[in-house]
């Protein structure tokens, strides 16, 4: 993972409000992980600080920064310089000497405290207790859980966990602090559910002079006092491999690939020649995995209940240029020449920007890998009967018969294609998701088989959208 | 009673004139003697080696007044009255940063000095400067021979005991432009803006000796370590290196090096990752007046790097 090759690691740009327009891709990267959208405002805390007063005072600036991308510190120097320029008034972002670090582990007491922080400022019951964990005063209560503080001022000196129902321990109260830390709760008269904070107070963490209670809901207090959202909550759809696998797993999974590929080449010091090739397996592996992990994130996105595309005005050729143009590099590798026909008229589709792109990246990515080198990929865009247009993919490789073409769509089918490749990294999910994502937009991806008379005119995928109404044009 | 009035008042306008110069006077004057105190009882306290010494302030003075000529000249294109520039120097001394800021780099051309004479290392070019020059990296090569040429550039410099402008940091610079904006009244607005706007527009913070050494060292990333070695990598990679692996201001790095910040000099050296006997190296060389403390070894950087964070630095 040698990102560091030259100095100059990542540009970007911003505009008078601070947002992100265009990055690299470590940039692009950073910005997502904490939480950014591209574009949209800069979400790098100290280098939106850093765009901030260079933009402010007019100045080109440079200093360090660091972010932390919810696995390790990165850190780079940034060197911003305003652009004078009055339609854009943003700034130029230069990163040089990107760099990663694991966090070290002090922090952790950082973390512990700001945790204790956002606790406090969002706990809807405050309490303090003495040493035994009974009540002293109740400071602060939700207006759902009044009976807790009534039942307090009832009872005093009884401990605070006589009038809560403690989830999942059922051992004599009070237990020590440690266990009682985080525990779940219900309060009689509330509907909602509870989290218990116990912070120690006094000098001695182990023989704490008293605690601080705190009760914090789990959902805000609605109109009715009950879950606002059930629907929601009801058809809570499992991003396990999105949200939870993906993050955790591509870090190890790239840097198997990128030793692999250091041994495979040699860069090293010298190798016999089958370690090599076994280095390339595992390389080849390890991309296969990767991409797999992709395909299913993607798969649960579009098989999640709730999944809709965006509608807006596509321009098909434009796409297929930006595809063929992302994919360049792996076509030389193999020689294969793209063509893109269209008309004179531009193809206007009604749907997902993104998505239409991650369709033809999809179709002529597979028709490279099918396609005999030195062959040609054909992409066209045109009207495609009234109110539709299409854009269709065609290789001069082997095609798909009537047989395959059947079943070609279903998820994780691979149908044994021979790939010219030899180094097929398919998940068998490709197709399966883009006709998903033609489907949700309205329009839909099928093979078109060659009529008897053509004789192997190899495989031909047509994806169909609604037009766009050209009147506004 | 009406003339007796009139009398009155140009009474009142000719004292609250005499009044307002006065006080102003009265109140420069305390904080003049106010000031003597400390000063007089830390040089007592600290003999020789005292934070505040003549050479430093007579370097700090040198360097504000250049700032200030540049600032004046930049305006009117023609040489500055020594009056006008005592008014700046007296707008500019008013801001604590900027003062902090002059200082540590007259500390750091003292340092520099005394290195050379004592113990031979050279202010520019270090050994450490003349590996980065001869990296077979073009940029890496590149970006240190900058770095090397802008040292070379501040160590003539400080001999003359001046400061050329877009040499302070970004903030700095903004301060000082915009104080000196304020102090500039007399000056004809419109070409005031258009001396301001050039200034400006000419300043590049990454180009600066400051931020050159900071993307060298950046540069270095782990490597920074090796600047860790005063007598490898020379004072300027040092404080740099220092402040990077230690996330203080340079400033911070510089005043750590003189020998009566012994404690911050070693709590940030083993913060930066150095074992004992590299620190006591380290010590020897910056001639503190006390070696660093036995135990030093058992405690956890992380621990030292608390405690530097905890510090806030007398420094603004």
């Amino acid at each position: 993972m040698n990102r560091q090759q030259s100095i100059t690691a990542a540009r970007g740009l911003t505009d008078a409000q601070d947002r992100l327009l265009t990055a690299d891709e470590p940039l692009a990267e950073l910005h997502e992980a904490c939480g950014g959208t591209l574009p949209g405002t800069l979400a790098i805390p100290e280098l939106l600080a850093l765009v901030r007063r260079s933009r402010g005072m007019g100045l080109r600036i440079a200093k360090e920064f660091s972010a932390f991308d919810g696995e390790e510190i990165v850190s780079g120097f940034a060197r911003i310089q305003p652009i004078d320029d009055d339609e854009l008034g943003g700034c130029e972002v230069i990163v040089e000497n990107w760099h990663r670090a694991v966090q070290s582990e002090t922090s952790s007491h950082d973390d512990a405290q700001r945790i204790d922080e956002v606790d406090r400022a969002t706990a809807e019951v405050r309490a303090r207790l003495d040493a035994r964990q009974q009540v002293q005063i109740v400071t602060d209560c939700a207006g759902d859980a009044t009976s807790f503080k009534d039942a307090v001022e009832a009872n005093p000196g009884s401990a605070w966990s006589d009038h809560v129902e403690l989830q999942g321990i059922s051992h004599q109260q009070p237990l020590h602090w440690r266990l009682l830390d985080g525990a779940s709760a219900s309060i009689p008269g509330s509907s909602r559910n509870w989290r218990v904070r116990l912070i120690p107070l006094g000098p001695n963490r182990a023989a704490p002079r008293g605690f601080e209670l705190l009760l914090l809901a789990n959902e805000p207090l609605g109109v009715d006092g009950a879950g606002t959202e059930p629907a929601e909550i009801e058809g809570a759809h499992s991003r396990i491999i999105g949200s939870a696998l993906t993050p955790v797993l591509r870090q190890p999974i790239a840097r198997i690939i990128a030793n692999a590929e250091t041994i495979r080449t040699r860069l090293a010091g010298p190798l016999r020649d089958e370690y090599s090739e076994y280095a390339g397996n595992i390389a080849a592996a390890g991309q296969h995995l990767s991409g797999m992990l992709d395909d299913l994130a993607d798969l649960e996105v579009v098989e999640a209940p709730g999944f809709s595309t965006a509608s807006e005005r596509v321009d098909l050729a434009d796409v297929a240029r930006r595809a063929t143009g992302i994919l360049g590099v792996r076509a030389r590798d193999r020689k294969i020449d793209f063509a893109i026909e269209c008309g004179d008229e531009p193809v206007i589709a009604m749907g997902e920007f993104r998505r239409v792109l991650q369709i033809l990246i999809n179709l002529i990515g597979n028709a490279i890998a099918y396609s005999p080198e030195g062959s040609t990929v054909t992409v066209t865009a045109q009207k495609a009967g009234e109110g539709l247009v299409s854009a269709s993919v065609r290789d001069e490789g082997p095609g798909v018969d009537a047989e395959q073409a059947e079943k070609i769509f279903d998820k994780f089918e691979r149908l044994g294609r021979d790939s010219d490749g030899g180094n097929d990294t398919g998940s068998g999910l490709g197709l399966y998701i883009s006709r998903k994502l033609a489907l949700a937009m309205g329009g839909d991806l099928e093979v078109v088989q060659p009529s008897q008379d053509e004789v192997s005119a190899g495989a031909q995928f047509k994806l169909t959208l609604a037009a766009a109404d050209t009147s506004k044009s | 009673m009406g003339c007796r009035m009139g009398e009155m008042g140009m009474d009142r306008t000719e004292t609250t004139f005499v009044e307002a110069i006065l006080k102003d006077e009265l109140e420069r004057e305390d904080r003049a003697l106010r000031s003597v105190a400390p000063v007089i009882s830390h040089m007592l306290d600290t003999g020789g080696g005292s934070l505040v010494s003549d050479a430093a302030v007579a370097r700090l003075r040198g360097m504000l007044s250049d700032i200030a000529r540049q600032l004046l000249e930049a305006v009117t294109s023609s040489a500055a009255s020594d009056e006008e520039i005592d008014r700046i120097v007296d707008e500019l001394s008013n801001d604590s940063a900027l003062i902090d800021h002059l200082y540590a780099l007259a500390m750091e051309g003292h340092l520099a000095d005394r290195l050379e004479t004592q113990f031979g290392i050279d202010p520019v070019l270090s050994p450490l400067m003349q590996e980065l020059i001869a990296s077979n990296h073009p940029d890496t090569a590149e970006l240190a021979m900058s770095a090397m040429a802008a040292q070379s550039r501040f160590n003539l410099c400080q001999r003359r005991m001046e400061l050329p402008l877009g040499e302070l940091p970004s903030e700095l610079f903004a301060a000082v432009i915009e104080r000196f904006c304020n102090a500039a009244q007399d000056c004809e607005p419109a070409q005031l803006d258009r001396a301001m706007g050039q200034l400006k527009a000419n300043y590049d913070e990454a180009a600066t000796r400051l931020g050159l050494l900071a993307r060298v060292t950046s540069n270095m990333r782990g490597g920074a370590i090796a600047g860790l070695n005063l007598e490898h990598a020379g004072l300027a990679l040092f404080a740099s290196s220092l402040a990077a692996l230690t996330m203080q201001s340079r400033d911070h790095a510089i005043c750590a090096c003189h020998d009566r910040q012994s404690a911050r000099l070693t709590i940030s050296l083993r913060a930066a990752g150095l074992d004992a006997e590299e620190i006591e190296t380290q010590f020897g060389l910056l001639d503190q007046s006390q070696s660093p403390p036995d135990g030093i070894a058992s405690m956890p950087p992380e621990v030292a790097k608390e405690l530097l964070k905890a510090s806030r630095g007398g420094l603004a």
